[in-house]
């Protein structure tokens, strides 16, 4: 029984390290500070894109500017808030601070640059499901 | 059945708006019913050179329209999320079988520029033509349209299953139902709603983006009335050169 458990250790340990190796990448590049996965909002309705990468290197904020204080770290936390819906957002809240028509567009325009719908949710899934298995075995 | 709709959609060849004379707008503007313009990144047809065949050329719907109420639908295109609550609330309220549909959202892509689109969202329905072409080609008359409300409605007691009308619309609104045996299609939430009192359809209750817009096109008090005669207005329907005039509208804002 014990001998089972730390040979498993042993493996998840290996498995980690291993599966830790390459983000630190070829030729010592850095792991991206930023979550390179796309994050989508459910809730309240299916489906919100959110690209940390196009909110970074194309706009330039740094991670302070958003977390603490707009969005908490913790991935998916927002979206069980009560009031994370657009009429928040038109009132200056949450992705709404900055896209009041001035900083950045609207969140009453262009609703399918962030909503990605039903059919984009199903498309990025599979795609994260597809990679993961090519990625694993 | 519904990849093949998206795949002819595509295909459809774009006629471009720019020969539409100011004379030709300003003699639909009298007539009433303004069409402008507008191609949606070549998968609809416009609606302006065809104008004609969509409404204004029958000289009876000209100023008042066959039914009371005249059952219709404005679809605020643009603000479709595809949220797909609207597929949910109608799968419910119509018992819509997993493999059947009565309404579905198609996902276009328009170019903005060299390597840029933007998303756009379309859904589709049963557009309850004035001139149906399902209606036409049953043999048994299981396909109807309502003489008080121009809905396009089913008897299931008569429907054979042959499946013409399935070929014959142009807009491939209809499946068969393994249920029923017999073909199923939206009928304005006639029998789920609209005759119980109930109103509007489950779809337009359910859209949060208030995209589906359900009215009686021959009250100047009702929604889509104002949408459809606002001169200011670009209006289009799917596929106007079929003829079948639909009761379905698109518009944008
Ligand atoms: S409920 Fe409204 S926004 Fe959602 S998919 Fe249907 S039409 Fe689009
Ligand atoms: S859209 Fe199709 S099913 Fe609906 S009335 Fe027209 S032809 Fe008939």
């Amino acid at each position: 029984m014990k001998k089972s458990l730390l040979l498993i250790t042993i493996f998840l340990t290996l498995g980690l390290i291993l599966h830790a190796l390459p983000s630190v990448g070829q030729d010592g590049e850095e792991e991206a500070e930023y979550p390179t996965y796309p994050i989508i909002f459910t809730k309240p309705l299916k489906a919100v894109l959110f690209d940390h990468k196009i909110h970074v290197e194309e706009a330039g904020l740094s991670c302070e500017d958003c977390h603490e204080e707009v969005f908490p770290m913790e991935a998916g936390a927002t979206q069980e808030n009560e009031d994370f819906n657009m009429e928040s957002l038109y009132n200056g809240n949450y992705c709404g601070t900055c896209h009041d028509g001035e900083t950045a567009f609207a969140s009453n325009t262009r609703c399918a640059t962030c909503h990605i719908g039903v059919m984009g949710w199903k498309r990025l899934t599979q795609k994260t499901e597809e990679a993961e298995e090519k990625g694993e075995h | 059945m519904f990849k093949g709709f998206a795949e002819w959609l595509k295909n459809l060849k774009n006629e471009g708006v720019e020969h539409i004379s100011v004379e030709e707008r300003r003699a639909f503007l009298k007539l009433g019913l303004v069409i402008t313009g507008v191609y949606a990144g070549g998968t609809l047809l416009s609606v302006v050179s065809r104008v004609r065949e969509v409404y204004a050329d029958i000289p009876e719907y000209v100023g008042h329209y066959p039914y009371k109420p005249h059952y219709s639908m404005v679809l605020r295109t643009d603000r479709c999320i595809d949220c797909e609550r609207c597929m949910e609330a109608c799968r419910k309220t119509n018992h819509v079988p997993p493999y059947g549909w009565r309404t579905r959202i198609l996902e276009q892509h328009f170019p903005k520029g060299p390597g840029e689109w933007e998303r756009r969202f379309m859904p589709i329905l049963c557009n309850h033509c004035n001139e149906p072409p399902c209606v036409r080609a049953c043999p048994t008359k299981a396909t109807f349209k309502d003489p008080k409300t121009g809905i396009v409605r089913m008897n299931i007691k008569k429907c054979i299953g042959c499946k013409t009308c399935m070929a014959a619309c142009p807009y491939d609104m209809r499946y068969f139902n393994e249920e029923k045996r017999a073909i199923d299609k939206c009928d304005f939430c006639w029998e789920s709603r609209l005759s119980e009192g109930e109103f509007p359809t489950a779809c337009a209750k359910a859209c949060p983006a208030g995209v589906r817009i359900f009215g009686d096109l021959s009250d100047p008090e009702s929604q889509v009335y104002q949408l459809v005669h606002d001169p200011q207005r670009a209006i289009w329907v799917l596929r106007p050169s079929m003829g079948a005039r639909p009761n379905v509208f698109y518009t944008i804002n």
